[in-house]
């Protein structure tokens, strides 16, 4: 069996000597590496982030809207929903994503779910408590006015409500973000995949600090976002 | 109210329905980070490999076997094969598993650590063609068989600095003995429990060092920081040649022969021809100790992304 | 559902794995799991604590205090853990700056809402009534003040036990997430067992802490958490 080629292989230079001096001095930030592995490492897992945030967030504000919604007609929804809501987001996020494998896999969808459950609580609570701090007369005017509770709901409630309900949605969007870091050990997607593979690749400053650095500003952009997005729904407040 | 709340719902909606559309397609987090799962990314349009079923190849969980994936999945993929890469799945007892359940085809081993973590082989093989025989005869009792074995071996060892080789009088593993649990031991978490590990040192050579668990890559930062003394580490280490570190003998062979061949379905190879076979043979062919060695170099000290190395490798010798 | 037999079987056995004698116990990892959380909690409540106090009591510094609070919820811990080990390397005083760090700003934030809030009128009648402004920190505004402020502390002490587990990730050995990182040795049923663990661990700490919250909120003040629900609307997460 021959097991070497004859003559051995041609080993190219990879650079050469001179080259990524930055990288192998392991400065704290390489601007080369950073442009060299933008779009095959940074911008895929910030992308990645954003899909994986934009999905828990949305799915999450369904679910937690609805069982609010439920929760303000049959009050005694409240509390097994609070309880339940409430250990989901105790559970640290390691914790959950590995009691999630077995049953659903390292996929996407074990992320996901662990996720979603993060955003319950506050989202459940803000939007039950700013459907409840409607002012009574503003609902009596609304009665008084003709419209029926699916009508009262929709034009005076839920915009009385929305800043509660954006406030939630800002916190939840945060908070996944930050989690959405750690599930890369699950579906190996996100910007925790950089952060790991920095630490394990000889704790490589450059992609650590760039890699924690997008998933902070991620997180101040999509709040500054929400925030405006508050200011245009919600005009009354502004003067507030 | 009623127009702001409506635009709301809109934007909820397109929001969820763009959401939606960046999820179907498939992301491919490109060969440089050791991504769960990179598509098919330049494969051929044509070539041996053009209609035959997609496969799927795996690698384990350290910088060297990421380049051996990508080496594999691009050379493959040149020729035409439709090739996706499972990265970074874990140790050889987990990868394996992983090979069981099906969710890879192959994956890049080595022959003494299958024999050892896998088959459970308690006498060591005598040479390196032994070792690759056993391994290859063990895979080929459970639907699977290993091609040709690569020219490198990479077996693990102790290292540790020079310094502290020279303060402690160190030459040989043996030498350990004397320092009892004051000499701290670095390694993967896996070493701990392996015959070819922390177990395999204690009953040949007496050692009773403290272990303390590293992430791969971590063992030479752990070195110079002084949290570990003695660290296992990988004979092609890129840094092993720059001096500061000392390897210290094992003459009782320990660690065994470690050449690598990759791990495929019987079935697998029957479905996609022979040239399947022939061109991943002909990749192992050029892997020699001193490229290696280079490659990992370029990975682990100059920071390149592994994908980007074997791309340029395969080019160099006309397999890219 | 026969992995999480062999996840309790695997607890009962207290961690260990047949045929190794050597490996870290559960309950060796849990003790040090706490350790490490208690003195992270420990450190940011001594630094946080009063200054956040404090700068409620002059109303000073909401700009600050609150939007701090906001910065918080956007760090990701791994990344931050992450950073302080590039910049310092792996080891426990690293990974309790990250902590404590992480610890700080909702104990802050929470403090100086909690004071900041108080009704004015009742600090003014304190006032009236000669207390001087160090009394009515400790006799009037502390006390009213104290479901906000422990619940800053009940949300750090969380954070710091969930962070703790995921400093595994980044190199740093010594806690429950050290069996979640090492499926090779501990197997699947090990991974599971760890994750119940800290799961366990973190719903008990929540627990304890509540009921010493509540043992600590005056007989007067002790309303199914109506103003936490309010505060918790705009500001800090007040669970």
């Amino acid at each position: 069996m021959i097991w070497l080629a004859a003559g051995g292989p041609v080993i190219p230079t990879f650079g050469g000597r001179g080259a990524f001096a930055c990288e192998r001095a392991n400065r704290l930030f390489c601007s080369d590496w950073v442009s060299r592995n933008w779009s095959s490492v940074l911008w895929p897992a910030l992308r990645q982030h954003i899909v994986l945030t934009l999905i828990a967030v949305s799915i999450g504000f369904v679910i937690a809207t609805a069982l609010a919604l439920l929760a303000y007609r049959r009050g005694w929804l409240e509390r097994p929903v609070l309880i339940v809501t409430s250990i989901l987001y105790t559970i640290p996020s390691l914790a959950l994503f590995e009691l999630l494998e077995p049953s659903f896999g390292l996929t996407r969808t074990t992320a996901e779910i662990a996720l979603v459950s993060y955003t319950l609580l506050i989202m459940f609570r803000n939007t039950l408590t700013g459907l409840r701090e409607v002012p009574a007369e503003v609902r009596d005017a609304a009665i008084g006015m003709g419209m029926g509770p699916t009508q009262t709901l929709l034009r005076v409630e839920l915009p009385l409500a929305a800043p509660a309900i954006i406030a939630g949605l800002r916190i939840a969007t945060v908070t996944v973000i930050s989690l959405a870091t750690v599930a890369s050990l699950i579906d190996n997607a996100g910007l925790g995949v950089p952060i790991l593979t920095a630490i394990s690749n000889d704790v490589f400053k450059t992609e650590l600090i760039v890699a924690g650095a997008m998933a902070v500003g991620l997180a101040l952009a999509a709040d500054a976002l929400l925030v405006i997005a508050q200011r245009i729904l919600t005009p009354w407040t502004r003067a507030g | 109210m009623r127009k702001t709340l409506t635009t709301a719902v809109a934007v909820l909606g397109l929001v969820l329905a763009l959401a939606a559309c960046g999820s179907s397609k498939k992301t491919t987090t490109g060969a440089s980070t050791p991504a769960k799962t990179s598509g098919a990314t330049t494969h051929a349009a044509s070539g041996p490999g053009a209609g035959k079923p997609a496969v799927t190849l795996g690698d384990k969980n350290f910088t060297e076997e990421y380049i051996l994936g990508s080496l594999y999945q691009q050379a493959l993929e040149a020729k035409g094969y439709k090739v996706a890469l499972k990265g970074n799945i874990g140790s050889s007892e987990l990868i394996y598993k992983a090979l069981q359940s099906g969710q890879i085809d192959g994956y890049p081993e080595y022959t003494g650590t299958l024999l050892t973590a896998i088959a459970n082989v308690t006498a060591p093989p005598k040479s390196a063609q032994a070792a690759y025989q056993q391994a290859k005869a063990f895979l080929e009792t459970h639907g699977y068989t290993m091609l040709n074995p690569t020219p490198f071996y990479d077996s693990d060892a102790i290292g540790t600095t020079k310094a502290y080789a020279t303060a402690h009088h160190l030459h040989t593993i043996a030498d350990l003995k004397a320092l009892g649990k004051s000499v701290k031991l670095g390694g993967l978490p896996e070493f701990r429990t392996r015959a070819q590990g922390l177990v395999g040192l204690k009953k040949d050579y007496g050692i009773d060092p403290t272990f303390v668990p590293l992430a791969s890559g971590l063992f030479y930062n752990a070195l110079d920081s002084g949290q570990v003394n003695v660290s296992d580490v990988f004979t092609t280490d890129p840094q092993l040649g720059s001096g500061k570190y000392v390897v210290l003998a094992d003459p009782k062979h320990e660690f065994g022969y470690q050449n690598v061949g990759l791990i495929i379905k019987k079935s697998v190879l029957a479905a996609e021809g022979p040239a399947f076979a022939q061109t991943v043979n002909a990749v192992s062919a050029l892997l020699t100790t001193k490229a290696i060695i280079a490659m990992n170099a370029a990975v682990a000290v100059s920071k390149q992304a592994p994908a980007a190395v074997a791309h340029q490798f395969l080019t160099a010798n006309g397999l890219g | 559902m026969h992995s999480f037999l062999e996840a309790f079987k695997f607890i009962g056995r207290n961690g260990q794995v047949p045929g190794d004698p050597a490996l870290p116990t559960l309950v060796h990892l849990t003790l040090e799991t706490l350790k490490i959380a208690g003195i992270g909690v420990a450190i940011s409540v001594a630094v946080a604590l009063p200054l956040g106090l404090w700068l409620g009591h002059i109303h000073k510094g909401s700009f600050v205090a609150i939007n701090l609070g906001n910065i918080w919820r956007a760090l990701p811990s791994l990344a931050v853990l992450a950073i302080g080990v590039a910049f310092l390397g792996i080891g426990l005083r690293n990974v309790e700056l990250a902590l404590v760090v992480l610890a700080i700003p909702p104990i802050i934030t929470n403090a100086y809402v909690a004071i900041d809030t108080i009704d004015r009128d009742v600090v003014d009648a304190a006032r009236g009534m000669g207390l001087t402004g160090w009394e009515v920190l400790r006799q009037v505004e502390l006390p009213l003040g104290v479901p906000l402020i422990f619940a800053g502390i009940r949300t750090a002490a969380l954070f710091v036990v969930s962070t703790t587990t995921i400093a595994a990730l980044t190199g740093y050995s010594g806690s429950l997430g050290d069996i979640i990182n090492n499926e090779t040795s501990y197997h699947l049923s090990g991974v599971l067992g760890a994750a119940i663990c800290i799961a366990g661990l973190a719903l008990v700490v929540e627990v304890l802490l509540g009921a010493v919250q509540r043992a600590l909120t005056p007989r007067g003040l002790r309303v199914t958490g109506a103003k936490e629900v309010q505060a918790g609307a705009t500001q800090i997460v007040t669970t």
